[in-house]
């Protein structure tokens, strides 16, 4: 091997250190930042169910994993505001955010990050404050509510997606939202543990 | 009317609805992208089947380990409907499977059963 080659080698070795380093750290078993679509989603939850029967953990605690995961990467092909599709489209939505899920003593937890518009963030601010105060009775009583209610105007799903992974979750949901210095964006992040 | 088959994919449920002898079946785990794209030409197809009849016993056999939000209103409607045919002098047993480690997918079961009284309600642990 040259001199050069050799230095490539190990500049990529400390690259793999250092993100491998990051990932240890992070207790990250599984991470994706890129292009949300429906046949990603389906191909991440294959992987995620293969990694979840073997992780020891009780059906039910796999199931609600499963679901909030499911919910969140959801929740990003229909809004992201990274958006590859048009805004009203409701089928092949091609956008963009990002997943996390990792282990933290022996507990899963589930990170998803996404655009949003600036103009959307105080509604859902008022909405997630709302579930965060929420007992697990009260969620419950909520999620009965909205299955038998009319749906709103510009949700694509049922309304249920929050409640879903609000109920789902063994603490209290986590959320932030990022403003960006374009002003017209917020990065939204969204945890659940369980 | 004809019956209706609907192979599962990675999102989807198999729906296998043998109208001809009265049988409905939803199996696998359903998280389409669009649930009203997915379901809505079913429920259509189970309302024509419906429409008009009476006296009928018609099994409902639902397994399904997973549902996400959208689906479940999605099936909401389906039970209304097949609530509704009851009332029009029809006989549903909804023959509910779950896992019995999962208790998120009976208490849906027993939502369906108090909301929609007339369906004869058949939870049944998957051995």
């Amino acid at each position: 091997m040259t001199e050069h080659t050799l230095r490539v080698n190990d500049m990529l070795q400390s690259e793999i250190n250092s993100f491998r380093e990051l990932e240890r750290k992070c207790n990250v078993i599984f991470y994706y930042s890129g292009l949300f679509s429906q046949n990603i989603v389906a191909a991440m939850a294959e992987a995620l169910k293969q990694r979840l029967a073997h992780s020891g953990n009780k059906a039910a605690t796999q199931r609600k994993v499963f679901s909030t995961f499911i919910e969140m990467a959801q929740n990003v092909i229909h809004y992201s505001a990274d958006t590859f599709s048009d805004v009203d489209q409701q089928d092949d939505e091609l956008r963009h955010g990002a997943v996390w899920i990792g282990e933290s003593e022996g507990k899963f937890f589930i990170v998803c990050g996404n655009p949003v518009a600036a103009s959307r963030a105080p509604r859902m601010r008022d909405r997630l404050n709302a579930l965060q105060s929420m007992s697990q009775e009260e969620i419950k009583a909520a999620y009965k509510t909205q299955l038998r209610s009319e749906n709103e105007a510009g949700s694509k799903g049922a309304g249920l997606g929050f409640l879903t992974v609000a109920r789902d979750a063994s603490e209290p949901i986590e959320f932030h939202f990022d403003e960006q210095p374009d002003g017209k964006t917020a990065m939204f992040y969204l945890k659940a543990k369980f | 009317m004809e019956n209706l088959y609907i192979p599962a994919t990675a999102s989807e449920p198999e729906v296998d609805f043998r109208f001809d002898t009265h049988s409905l079946t939803l199996k696998g785990e359903s998280f389409p992208e669009n649930a009203a794209a997915f379901y809505v030409p079913v429920i259509a197809a189970v309302e024509s089947y419906l429409a008009g009849r009476s006296d009928t016993t018609i099994q409902v056999n639902v397994t399904l380990a997973y549902f996400n939000s959208s689906s479940t209103k999605m099936l909401f409607s389906l039970f209304e409907i097949l609530n509704n045919a009851v009332l029009s002098g029809n006989i549903v047993v909804l023959n509910w499977f779950y896992d019995e480690d999962d208790d998120t997918i009976l208490e849906f079961g027993q939502e369906i059963a108090d909301d929609f009284a007339a369906l004869e309600f058949r939870p049944q642990a998957l051995v």
